[in-house]
């Protein structure tokens, strides 16, 4: 892949709202590495490798000491890696799904695991965990002493319970 | 009014638990699909930012049983990155071996799987047999059936002297003609032909769209293999060991089938060709070696498609964040493509099709 090219377009678009890293593995793989100082900014980016034919391999989610998230996708483009880091304050990012359909469950799964909102997500279903269980659960330490007690926030499974007993 | 169909999350021709929602109209043509997945979340993710990288290492062979090489493999050259350690030839040399051996074993596995699914008994007990000159060598070698335990930060745990390379090349040497007859065997079976052929359509442009890998992708005319495009380990130093595998176009089940055949062949000719010139050297470096502050993306080619390891660390012994993905996570979402307007009977054998690996999606 032409990483120059690409790397041009994408300062002329959004110039100092992002920075760039390259770095290269012992093994010759070149991978590139970009911050975006305003997390609507995605959605450029997203249509710069759906133009270049890329996909999105996954996205990766943490919750900062402040509070905020750093949310990171992994692109891929004819072989070399493009991370793309974003930061969120408000529990919410643009989802890229429409525009890059392979975005689809990394989006999801950082809905449903750390309870951050990707707005414009063509799917609410919930795709790993049950309804029972609250969203956001990695934002959580949860003991083993409690997790034994259980961990949901909601009387469902013990509605369940209750109803056995009373129907005999 | 269509009639709902459920399968799963526990049936006999599920490998794992996975529940269908099928409507099906009045021919049993499949209408609606929808997948509910969880039944194997473990939170894996979670457990491994609280454990030590050691730890994390033992934690990673037992994702899951059949790509239970791939998971450490990876997660070990992500930890090298960030320490910047180049590891000894010998010591890759040897992680491609044991990695080769799983791939051949596991897709056999998935072939063996097939075979029952389309109740060609015979077929099935032919293909389990011959993979069970891998499964011994895996015994003889490594000491386990599934997981081998291969890998170590900086190298391996294992060497291999001139007894143990004659014992896999005699191995390798029964089991090679028994591949290709069943390579033939399974293209020309009038009951695989009849329930694979033209069944499970993955179009090259939607397979491109959802962004699958592997033999998924390659029975759909598509070679993301991770071997040639981004080479890795030994299959970056010595270029001529990379998988010549083409890309099927049939994009049915039989063609992803076929595919795997291709995969299971190109194995043990890497193998081969491996053990053949054996780099001399160390295993490994050190057992315990410091790991910094960092991040790093890697990636390598598993049986069943691309498997990537995102690591952050802040020089403790624990990560910040270790995450994973795994081939089945993307091509899970073809499926709702393949079984779409295919019949209720080949449901389970489309899922087959994309080789799914439950445990690992989940974690």
């Amino acid at each position: 892949m032409n990483t120059s090219k690409f790397i041009k377009i994408l300062r002329e678009t959004l110039g100092e709202q992002c920075s760039i890293k390259e770095d290269k593995d012992s093994y010759g793989n070149h991978s590139i590495w970009m911050k975006l100082k305003v997390k609507e900014s995605i959605n450029v980016v997203a249509n710069s490798i759906k133009s270049f034919k890329g996909r999105c391999i996954v996205a990766t989610a943490y919750k900062n000491r402040d509070g905020s998230h750093t949310i990171i996708y992994h692109f891929d483009i004819n072989g070399t890696i493009l991370n793309v880091e974003i930061k969120t304050n408000d529990n919410m990012f643009f989802s890229i799904t429409p525009i890059i359909p392979s975005a689809n469950w990394a989006e999801r799964e950082i809905r449903e695991m750390y309870g951050v909102e990707p707005i414009g997500h063509p799917n609410t279903d919930r795709l790993f965990l049950d309804y029972s269980i609250a969203k956001g659960v990695l934002n959580e330490f949860i003991p083993l002493s409690k997790l034994q007690r259980g961990v949901s926030k909601t009387d469902i499974m013990w509605k369940k319970v209750e109803e056995d007993i009373n129907n005999g | 009014m269509g009639k709902t169909i459920k399968i799963g999350p526990f049936h006999p021709e599920l490998e794992e638990s996975v529940y269908f929602k099928l409507v099906a109209d009045k021919n049993s043509i499949v209408q609606e699909v929808e997948i509910v997945n969880g039944f194997i979340h473990r939170g894996m993710e979670s457990l491994v930012t609280n454990r030590n990288f050691m730890q994390n290492l033992i934690l990673t062979e037992r994702v899951c049983s059949l790509c239970s090489n791939n998971h450490p493999f990876t997660f070990v050259m992500a930890v090298e990155k960030i320490a910047n350690i180049k590891v000894p030839s010998r010591a890759e040399a040897l992680r491609v071996v044991a990695d080769e051996i799983k791939r051949a074993a596991s897709n056999l596995f998935n072939l063996a799987m097939l075979s029952h699914l389309t109740h060609s008994y015979e077929l099935m007990k032919d293909t389990l047999e011959t993979r069970e000159y891998l499964q011994d060598l895996k015994e003889t070698i490594w000491g386990n059936r599934m997981d081998m335990s291969v890998n170590l930060f900086t190298g391996v745990k294992y060497d291999l002297d001139a007894k143990k390379v004659v014992h896999i090349l005699e191995k390798l040497n029964l089991a090679i003609p028994k591949i290709k007859e069943l390579q033939k065997r399974f293209e020309n079976d009038e009951i695989i032909k009849q329930r694979c052929v033209g069944v499970g359509i993955l179009p090259t442009e939607k397979a491109l769209e959802i962004g699958v890998t592997g033999p998924v992708a390659r029975g759909s005319g598509i070679n993301n293999d991770v071997r040639v495009k981004a080479p890795y380990s030994l299959y970056a130093l010595r270029p001529e060991l990379q998988p010549r595998t083409k890309p099927r176009n049939g994009c049915d089940v039989l063609s992803r089938a076929m595919a795997r055949f291709d995969d299971i062949i190109e194995a043990v000719r890497i193998i081969k060709d491996l053990l053949s010139d054996l780099p001399r050297g160390k295993t490994y470096l050190e057992k315990r070696p410091h790991i910094p502050e960092g991040e790093a993306v890697v990636r390598t080619e598993a049986p069943r498609g691309e498997l990537i390891y995102y690591l952050k660390t802040d020089g403790s012994q624990k990560p910040i964040r270790m995450r994973w993905k795994v081939p089945t996570y993307t091509n899970w979402e073809a499926l709702k493509v393949m079984i779409l307007g295919d019949k209720v009977e080949n449901v389970t054998i489309i899922l087959n099709s994309i080789d799914p690996c439950i445990s690992c999606t989940e974690r």
